[in-house]
């Protein structure tokens, strides 16, 4: 098993959709920056009442949104790209037991989204943090470490959460463009549309939308429809469905 | 020693494989013929777990393929060349490979010197000739150092000094004991490579036999010249020959070459050719898939 885990990491490592996908996020990451200090130079020449009005002026709400989609493409492309080039074969033929298989994949993207998850949603935190100096709320997202920690697992989660999402779609519909479609209607479209629906069931179907999740799961929210307990269950039945349902397709389907 | 036992693998009503029951043992090559869309890729991805039979069974030292753990030392596959993510090294492509079945990267070396990749390692796959990926295709099959051998096509692609390389690492193999399988639906390229062949067509066995077995059954006739015909005709068909006229020599049947000189010589009748002629290899294996041929074309007009 060790050795199918660590020949999957080099499969992640050894090509260069990999190394393209990590410099978008640092290019995201400097978009991030540039609009909070765009934002911070414009509070500093407002009169006061204006600028208690402003937004903060955190990075992570650009690279949120870009790193979610993008982890979610990193982990789609560990499979689709091996079905898209009929690499799916060869593998197969080395590591038969398809369990195992789907498990080393799962293992490798998943702790490679966590890390690079919690990367970048820390690094989104020291930029905006730097960019703010001693500015006081609302410009500045967080006063302390302490009070921001709570916010930047739930989004360390949620984009771990993206990258196995994609991973087990990819598993399922064994097609890169068909994965891109997917999550983004799930990430981009159907959030909006939901608020279309009739109350309450706006709300109601809004509050699972996978981009409102990590708030709800931090508990951020003043009056959140989901639990920060709610929240991390409903993220829990979006990996168990996709994995699931992935595995069940590579063990039923012909590679 | 690879087992196929009654498999059958349909797609939706289309029967891919039906009925197929063959064995392949070690210490030969064995060619796995058929025309195109016979069903000897998919028999052959039934034998390596990729596809799962609708019946029957595929056995590779007597256990299916998907429950041997660490395979790649038991058995080498070459399915598709183009089977491959063209983003990674050649080098990288091996070394994956190996890693899951946890063969060194020493190996991986050694294996690209052996196909003649070594000086290409670091390219990409995708930028590779279809002779090279065959090449790299063979290293992953040899990676393992496995005792199986299955090879779908796998001279396509191939200059004529890769094909003369493949045939002669077919043999080796072969001859050090291993069990080689491998398809192809070229008459003349396994006359030339495989000791036995199993023929296929429309997913059903025509054929299981011996390289000489097969030229022996399709024997056509002998062909005789002499300035006697009319006597030397009545001397062999006296003896149960027939006994056709052929441009000024005869053409013999039902008798071998050996009783017609021994018939002429009684006969004292001179004998100026004998030759055995039998249906090429080529020939022998038209006729045998004639009716199982699945995509035809039109005759053409001469």
């Amino acid at each position: 098993m060790t050795d199918v885990l660590v020949s999957e990491f080099l499969k992640l490592r050894t090509v260069r959709s990999t190394t393209y996908l990590l410099l978008s996020l640092v290019l995201t990451l400097a978009a991030g920056a540039l609009v909070s200090y765009l934002m911070t130079a414009d509070y500093d020449v407002q009169p006061p009442d204006v600028q208690v009005r402003f937004g903060a002026a955190d990075p992570g709400m650009v690279v949120l949104p870009f790193g979610q989609f993008v982890l979610g493409v990193l982990g789609a492309l560990a499979v689709t790209s091996e079905y898209g080039s009929g690499m799916i074969r060869t593998a197969l033929v080395s590591v038969p037991r398809r369990k195992s298989f789907l498990l080393a994949k799962t293992a490798v993207v998943g702790g490679v989204s966590a890390v690079v998850g919690a990367a970048i949603t820390l690094l989104a935190y020291a930029a905006g943090e730097l960019i703010t100096g001693d500015r006081p709320k609302p410009i500045s997202a967080y006063d302390s470490f302490a009070e921001a920690a709570p916010t930047l697992l739930a989004n360390t989660a949620s984009l771990t959460l993206l990258g196995l999402f994609g991973l087990g779609l990819g598993f399922l519909l064994r097609s890169t463009a068909g994965v891109l479609v997917t999550l983004c209607g799930l990430l981009f479209v159907i959030p909006g549309i939901s608020l279309l629906l009739p109350s309450p069931w706006d709300d109601r179907v809004y509050s699972v939308m996978l981009p409102v999740l990590a708030p709800q799961l931090a508990g951020e929210l003043a009056d959140p429809p989901l639990s920060p307990a709610a929240a991390a269950l409903v993220m829990v039945a979006y990996l168990v469905s996709v994995l699931g349902g992935g595995m069940v397709a590579l063990l039923r389907r012909d590679a | 020693m690879i087992e196929v036992r009654e498999l059958t693998k349909r797609y939706g009503t289309a029967r891919a494989v039906d009925g197929l029951t063959f064995e392949v043992k070690p210490g030969y090559v064995a060619g796995f013929l058929g025309p195109n869309g016979a069903g000897k890729s998919t028999t052959m991805r039934a034998i390596l777990g990729l596809d799962r039979p609708t019946s029957g069974e595929a056995l590779v030292n007597g256990r299916h393929y998907a429950e041997i753990k660490n395979p790649m030392h038991h058995v080498g596959a070459l399915i598709d060349a183009g089977a491959v993510h063209g983003g990674r090294s050649a080098y990288d492509h091996l070394h994956v490979l190996a890693r899951s079945n946890g063969i060194g990267p020493k190996r991986v070396v050694h294996t690209l010197e052996q196909v003649g990749l070594a000086g290409v390692a670091r390219r990409r796959v995708g930028t590779l000739s279809l002779g090279m990926k065959q090449r790299l295709g063979v290293a992953a099959a040899l990676l393992g150092d496995p005792g199986v051998l299955l090879f779908d096509e796998p001279v396509n692609g191939l200059d004529p000094e890769g094909i003369r390389w493949i045939r002669h690492l077919m043999r080796d193999l072969a001859a050090e004991g291993r069990t080689v399988l491998v398809s192809s639906h070229l008459m003349s390229e396994m006359a030339l490579t495989a000791d036995r062949v199993v023929v296929i067509g429309r997913g059903k066995l025509i054929l299981e036999a011996s390289m000489q077995d097969l030229s022996d059954r399709f024997q056509r006739d002998v062909l005789v010249r002499t300035a006697h015909r009319t006597e030397l005709t009545r001397a062999l068909e006296r003896s149960g020959a027939t006994v056709r006229q052929e441009d000024g020599a005869l053409a013999v049947q039902g008798i071998t070459a050996h009783d017609i000189g021994e018939i002429a010589a009684h006969q004292r009748i001179p004998v100026h050719e004998l030759t055995p002629r039998s249906a090429s290899l080529e020939d022998a294996y038209l006729e045998l898939t004639d009716d199982s041929v699945e995509y035809r074309t039109e005759e053409t007009a001469r």
